[in-house]
């Protein structure tokens, strides 16, 4: 199947090097502490974070830093074929993980000693990226939350059909089944924290695929920031400075 | 017995649907005839017995037409250590029906959201504070589903705590009554259960005349609900002062 | 979730008894809705409704399938609604199994009604295609994504948009291929309304917050169609209630539901025609 036509256009019209459009909205959901909406093109998801607050499992209480905790679910409507089982399956447990691993390298945690941080993503519509855009709604929901942070996480994924590498796959894209590589960094201080792939590359052709990607974080890092800008400047005009 | 030892002899084996006969459409407006020759607003007879399982703190056994439920006790126990300190008792209820209980072997109807019903129709009735910071646990196994379960399932239980000594505000009964066309049928069997337009079930404790449940499905107009909800409550209350007279017996029984 | 002060406590009950809420509203208020319809566009049908800091999103997916056997002619309908941690975190990983399921359950005793259909929100026989052979079976998925008391309300609020947002295929049955056009289809027959009374101390309340839900002894849950009959009802909660009271409920819910729907049909027909108008452009 063609996946980059002869014009260089993609399925959806896009080019090679091109982002979907993103949409990031903050404070959602009213009851959590902090909370985010994040699309990537036809993919949105929520987030939610809770904390930090005390912890509710006494044995995994630790004194020097807050406990992180994840978890991922998709909505039955999801996907394209309703989903019977939206928790407990092994994707959703691996990619909990995941999402806890890379949150955790960022947040810090020896501030909040004795203390648990509960990250919540939803996912409501699911189109491809999926693990990235789950990272970054959750950088949007800690940051509304206030939680202290070394820098934001943010996260794109490439691949590399037909020849090309692409940036941003879609789910028609990524069950190709070729190689999909997604990234998660740290943008101003210029570090990966998140580094995952699917399938086989060749090394050359892997580190470009890795460079397109960290340039599509590096887009995602400057949106965030502008919808960050945003929110406080109209929090301080809420609060009337 | 010549005639058993033939091999080619046909197998009695009985088959549903051809039992069941297509039930011509009802007419709005005829007089429902019950299968089993009751009047419209009679209950069917019931059969009470406490003691029925001997290692349970209390336990009830109750045949109402084909429903047949037996309900046991255990408590009170001393709560799971997970459970946080409660100054006031809890109560935890679990419904199961046998393989053998519907008349299509394995299909059983909902029995864990019939284990929440019966939580929240008993937990009005238990005095929880006379038991701080134990557990009451309450098993019903249903033995054949006649129709009318929950309604069963309750006042059972509410038999089966009495025995075992829990403190209770009053007796809890249950009657649902089924609407059909217009008729109004207190206690339906599951023949009736299956043409139902609307069903209202009322859980009470007759002498105090509070409800602890109550749930209706079907389109009810405010003056039916009226008629079905006095129907209910007049029937708990005679089905009340025959789950007491039970007790009665089976207290002074063995003193005999 | 944290515990009400007694001072709180107190409050509230005051409140209510002087027919003024903690957020100004009268006893029988509704918070403002917010409808959406529209928001999966992989769903045959679907809607999100804000009911104050409640949110909930309904889908409808319509599949083909096999009728049961004991009904050849009529569709199924299956509903589940599922508790996103984000609304609560105790809603974690099997937190929210014992809400899920009473809600689902409750949702399908109004929208299904009685075993033989009548009293339905949905004509399952508008469902049918061919009888015994193929229908079609309508999966209601409900999703909280935000709870602040008076969810059941929410969600009913939430499947009744989704419900007149979908549009199911035409099936024409010609020997045995199947092609499909895509007329907007309104499937339920009867509009129906979930709707919630508690009540606190000896006074009833409508819609009320998690805190206020706190300190209800008991609450009603009534359904109710536009003829003004009541299609479901479910008392929750452990206290218990004169038979009295009940009756007394019941006025009130079918008081406040008339004002209810009105209420609600406007802005489903509002969101419907932002969303006509979106489709056009």
């Amino acid at each position: 199947m063609e996946y980059v036509n002869p014009e260089g256009l993609r399925l959806d019209g896009r080019r090679p090097m091109e982002m979907r459009q993103i949409r990031a909205e903050i404070g959602v959901v009213s009851k959590a502490d902090g909370s985010a909406v994040f699309e990537m093109g036809n993919t949105k998801v929520i987030a939610a974070v809770y904390g930090p607050r005390e912890v509710q499992n006494r044995s995994q209480q630790s004194n020097d830093h807050a406990l992180v905790r994840c978890e991922y679910s998709m909505a039955n409507f999801s996907t394209g074929d309703r989903m019977r089982k939206p928790k407990g399956d092994r994707r959703s447990t691996e990619i909990s993980l995941v999402i806890r691993q890379t949150m955790e390298a960022c947040i810090l945690t020896h501030l909040m000693p004795r203390s648990q941080i509960d990250i919540f993503v939803q996912v409501l519509q699911a189109d491809g990226g999926t693990r990235s855009a789950c990272i970054n709604a959750a950088t949007l929901a800690l940051a509304d939350a206030g939680i202290p942070m070394s820098d934001i996480v943010t996260s794109c994924s490439a691949g590399y059909l037909n020849g090309t590498p692409l940036l941003d796959l879609n789910y028609v894209e990524d069950s190709a089944g070729g190689p999909d590589v997604t990234v998660g960094i740290l943008p101003k201080l210029d570090k990966v924290t998140l580094l995952q792939m699917d399938s086989k590359l060749q090394m050359e052709t892997f580190e470009n695929v890795m460079q397109l990607a960290i340039e599509g974080c590096k887009a995602v890092a400057s949106y965030i920031r502008e919808v960050l800008l945003e929110n406080t400047k109209q929090l301080e005009s809420r609060r009337g400075v | 017995m010549a005639g058993k030892s033939s091999a080619a002899a046909a197998t009695y084996s009985p088959s549903l649907t051809g039992q069941r006969k297509k039930r011509p459409p009802i007419q709005t407006d005829s007089e429902w005839v019950r299968p089993d020759g009751r009047g419209l607003h009679q209950c069917r007879p019931a059969f009470l017995k406490t003691g029925a399982v001997n290692s349970a703190s209390g336990s009830a056994y109750a045949e109402f037409g084909n429903t047949k439920v037996i309900v046991s006790v255990f408590g009170p126990r001393e709560s799971k250590k997970a459970m946080m300190y409660s100054n006031a008792g809890r109560l935890n209820c679990n419904v199961s029906y046998t393989t053998f209980a519907s008349p299509v072997r394995g299909q059983t109807p909902e029995a864990k959201d019939l284990s929440s019903m019966l939580h929240k129709a008993l937990e009005g009735a238990i005095i929880l504070k006379s038991f701080p910071k134990t557990t009451v646990d309450v098993f019903a196994l249903v033995l054949e589903s006649g129709g009318g379960d929950l309604p069963v399932i309750t006042s059972c239980a509410s038999l089966a705590l009495a025995d075992a000594g829990i403190m209770l505000y009053d007796m809890v009964a249950s009657v649902s009554v089924s609407c059909i066309g217009k008729n109004l049928l207190i206690d339906p069997v599951s023949e009736e259960e299956s043409y139902q337009d609307g069903s209202l079930m009322i859980t009470c404790m007759p002498s105090r005349n509070e409800v602890t449940q109550m749930t209706v499905t079907g389109e009810w107009s405010t003056t039916k609900i009226n008629e079905g909800m006095q129907l209910c409550l007049d029937a708990c209350s005679k089905l009340g002062k025959i789950m007491r007279s039970c007790l009665k017996e089976a207290a002074s029984g063995p003193q005999d | 979730m944290v515990g009400l002060s007694l001072g709180e406590q107190n409050f509230i009950k005051g409140g209510i008894s002087q027919d003024l809420r903690t957020d100004g509203r009268k006893r029988l208020t509704y918070r403002p809705i917010f409808v959406e319809t529209g928001i999966i566009p992989q769903a045959s049908g679907s809607a999100r409704v804000k009911l104050g800091v409640t949110d909930v999103i309904a889908s409808v997916k319509a599949e083909l399938g096999r009728p049961n056997p004991s009904y050849p002619d009529k569709g199924k309908v299956s509903i589940y609604v599922d508790c996103s941690p984000t609304a609560e975190p105790t809603f974690e990983g099997r937190g929210g199994e014992e809400f899920s399921t009473e809600l689902s359950s409750a949702l399908q005793k109004c929208l299904l009604g009685g075993k033989s259909g009548a009293g339905a929100g949905i004509d399952l026989s508008s469902l049918c295609i061919v009888g015994g052979k193929v229908c079609w079976d309508l999966y209601i998925d409900g999703l909280v994504v935000s709870s602040d008391g008076n969810v059941l309300d929410a969600l009913g609020a939430a499947i009744k948009a989704a419900l007149s947002n979908t549009a199911i295929p035409k099936v024409q049955v010609s020997a045995n291929a199947s092609s499909d056009e895509q007329p907007e289809v309104d499937v339920s027959d009867e509009e129906f309304l979930q709707f919630d009374t508690s009540g606190v101390g000896r006074h009833y309340i409508a819609d009320a917050t998690t805190a206020e839900e706190s300190q209800m002894s008991s609450a009603v849950s009534l359904s109710i169609n536009r003829q003004g009959q009541i299609c479901g009802l479910m008392k929750r909660g452990g206290a218990v209630l004169d038979s009295s009271m009940i009756l007394d409920m019941i006025s009130v819910a079918k008081h406040v539901s008339e004002q209810l729907i009105k209420r609600l049909d406007s802005e489903i027909a509002a969101a419907e025609a932002c969303d006509d108008d979106e489709m056009e452009l």
